[in-house]
């Protein structure tokens, strides 16, 4: 009897306390972020999605190669003689034309592997986390400044300046040539 | 009363109770929109999230969105239903919430029904919801939904016992079973509401006042059961059960069960509000009356009688986002350990009060 | 014919009909719940006769009890055991002499019986005086009742712990 009416009270103290409890809550402001709105800060280290800085690329292919998923797709094509392409902000001279330079951001697992690498900083991450597409082919970044007829353009060039090297070679006396002979690399 | 008059004067009698048949649905539905809204904001807060933000100014618009999708949505009919049942099973269950509304009281102006045995009218069509439930468990052929209705039905059996002992309590003392009138009896005073003991006088209602307390927080709990909310609210048990005995419904079925599970929460709400916080009855009295306006009595009784009802369908779910939910075999220990015997003991010592 | 008729009407269609459908039937929940239906017919007799206590009453202990109780054993037994409760016809010849017998007694007592008739007028409350005549004249009964449930219910207890 005595267990009796103790469950009776403990059952019916233990439901007030319990309500006092969700009364309190439901005046503590909510933790909720209203998210398009309202946006967390990010810390300032956060890695998202990457960037290309083209002004300060040299095209040496180092990022590509450290990707581990192999999602940057880089081609080059040597620039001819009398092309000046620029030096990089750190005072590398550029010596090639960066034709493609496509990140596949769908493939990317974000581990920073390609930043350090880069000889001259000019891929890094970026704090934009907002990139979903309704296309997959759209997460293909292409970062390259050339144009696609530019880029067809160099290579015909660089082709042409070859074939010209070749025939030089085979002809044994050309007359004067324009071209310095010293070939960059 | 003075509502129905009004319309026999207006359309004849038969017309006019066709319409005041009808003046609960214009009731029950906005408030079941809103109820849904309320439950989804309470819930939140409690949590502390926020609930819905989006549809219009802090997503008042949500379950009129809500509504809109369930519209539209396809009337799926499983192969392996009984199909005259599996439809009929929603309607059952609304027109069973829905007809106990016709002897509850709204204000002084509006009943539905001023039937002599207005709560054991109740009582009796709580029964049809019953059915309906075990139809809708039974026809869906599904297991988790059958367990659901058996369950529903063992529940709300027992517990309509403990329920119908109290309200056996209240009447020993008023000696009606009309809610009109026992809405009368605790008029123009909070002391004559029945939770401090009705119009009794003396010594008896100092005595009166705890045992009411005693037989009001029974009910409430009972009232609680038979609406199938939590703590008590194993057979739609999500965790263990899916959905309980709506699993197979979707769609404007699913909304029936829905909209009639939210007009049962405010049935039995409004029935405890009337039978132990004096029905539509104000605290305070009157502005109408301090005002000499006589239209605006019958109005204020009836923000009064939503005032209470929507303050006890909170506490319904304050506890909800309180209370863990029950297993079955404390389930019925609560029933018939607990709330029978106590309330029976209530039954007792207040009958012998009244005799002596 | 007016209001009162077609209500009447109303609830017997409904009460016939739906009884019917118990009897021809072969799906045992089908005819509970037409039973529901049947019960909910006289119901709505009873009230219309005047007697709403006993209608509400009809209802209570029929639809929210029997009718309940009925339903969760059929519901129960036939689900889970698998067992396909159908209603058969059995034993023709002698059925439908006791059914002829007990319908001959009925309409022999209905046209022979001098009904009283009642005016229509609505009925006074019903409940106080039949709580009176239970108290009073019918009180042992009304006692003996409550035994026969007492010992049914101690019954159902002795035999569920064995």
């Amino acid at each position: 009897m005595k267990q009796y009416i103790s469950n009776i009270y403990s059952a019916l103290i233990t439901v007030f306390i319990g309500m006092k409890i969700t009364f309190k809550h439901l005046f503590t402001p909510a933790v909720t972020i209203q998210y398009p709105d309202v946006r967390v800060a990010l810390p300032g280290r956060v890695r998202n999605r990457l960037y290309v800085n083209m002004d300060d690329c040299i095209g040496c292919d180092q990022c590509a190669r450290a990707c581990p998923v192999s999602c940057i797709a880089i081609e080059t094509v040597k620039s001819l003689p009398g092309e000046d392409l620029g030096k990089t902000s750190n005072g590398k001279k550029k010596a090639l034309w960066v034709t493609k330079f496509d990140i596949d951001i769908a493939k990317c697992c974000y581990c920073q592997l390609c930043v350090f690498p880069c000889p001259t900083e000019c891929i890094y991450m970026t704090d934009v986390y907002e990139f979903s597409e309704f296309e997959r082919e759209k997460l293909v970044y292409s970062f390259t400044t050339l144009s696609k007829n530019e880029a067809i353009e160099k290579k015909q060039n660089f082709e042409k300046f070859e074939a010209e090297k070749a025939a030089q070679k085979a002809a044994p006396k050309p007359p004067a040539p324009e071209t310095p002979s010293t070939n960059p690399q | 009363m003075i509502i129905f008059e009004y319309l026999a004067d207006l359309f004849g009698a038969i017309p006019a109770a066709f319409i005041s048949g009808i003046l609960p649905i214009a009731f029950v539905v906005p408030y079941a929109l809103f109820a849904v809204y309320w439950e989804r904001k309470v819930s939140a807060h409690m949590q502390d999230r926020l609930g819905p933000m989006r549809t219009g100014w802090h997503g008042y618009l949500q379950t009129i969105a809500d509504i809109l999708k369930l519209i539209q949505k396809e009337d799926i009919v499983a192969t392996a239903v009984d199909k005259p049942l599996f439809n009929l099973a929603p309607i059952l269950v609304f027109a069973g919430s829905y007809a106990a509304f016709a002897a509850i009281p709204f204000s002084s102006a509006y009943i539905g029904a001023n039937v002599d045995l207005g709560m054991l009218y109740i009582i009796a069509v709580s029964g049809l919801v019953v059915a309906g439930i075990l139809m809708a468990g039974w026809a869906s052929n599904n297991k988790y939904s059958l367990i659901g209705a058996v369950r529903s039905a063992a529940q709300i059996v027992s517990y309509e016992i403990p329920t119908v002992i109290v309200i056996l309590t209240l009447f020993s003392i008023v000696g009606t079973l009309n809610l009109y009138e026992l809405s009368e009896i605790q008029s123009s005073n909070i002391f004559n509401w029945m939770i401090f003991g009705g119009n009794v006088i003396g010594w008896k209602k100092i005595v009166l006042i705890p045992l009411m307390f005693a037989a009001f927080i029974i009910i409430y709990l009972t009232t609680l059961a038979e609406v199938n909310r939590t703590p008590f609210d194993i057979p739609e048990a999500e965790s263990e059960l899916v959905a309980g005995y709506h699993t197979e419904y979707s769609g404007m079925k699913f909304a029936m069960f829905f909209l009639a599970e939210y007009a049962n929460m405010f049935a039995v709400s409004a029935i405890v509000a009337t039978l132990f916080l004096g029905g539509y009855h104000s605290p305070f009295g009157y502005l109408g009356n301090l005002l000499g306006i006589s239209w605006l009595v019958p109005v204020e009784q009836f923000f009064w009688f939503t005032f209470k009802g929507l303050g006890f369908v909170t506490v319904q779910m304050w506890l909800r986002w309180t209370l863990p939910r029950l297993r079955v075999d404390q389930l019925m220990t609560v029933c018939w350990k607990y709330l029978i015997p106590l309330s029976f003991v209530i039954f007792l010592l207040v009958s012998l009060l009244m005799v002596l | 014919m007016n209001l009162y008729d077609i209500i009447f009407y109303l609830f017997a269609a409904v009460t016939l009909v739906s009884a019917t459908f118990v009897v021809f039937t072969k799906n045992v929940i089908y005819a509970a719940y037409n039973l529901l239906l049947t019960l909910f017919g006289i119901a709505g007799l009873y009230i219309l006769l005047g007697a709403d206590f006993i209608g509400i009453v009809q209802l209570i202990i029929y639809v929210g009890g029997i009718l309940i109780l009925l339903l969760f054993g059929v519901m129960l037994t036939n689900k889970i055991t698998d067992v396909q409760i159908k209603t058969g016809v059995l034993q023709v010849i002698p059925a439908s002499v006791a059914v002829g017998m007990l319908a001959g007694i009925l309409i022999l007592i209905m046209t022979n019986m001098s009904w009283r008739d009642f005016g229509l007028s609505t009925p006074d409350k019903t409940i106080g005086g039949l709580g009176t005549l239970l108290m009073n004249e019918y009180i042992i009964i009304f006692e003996l009742l409550g035994m026969l449930l007492l010992i049914a219910l101690i019954g159902a207890a002795n035999i569920a712990r064995k």
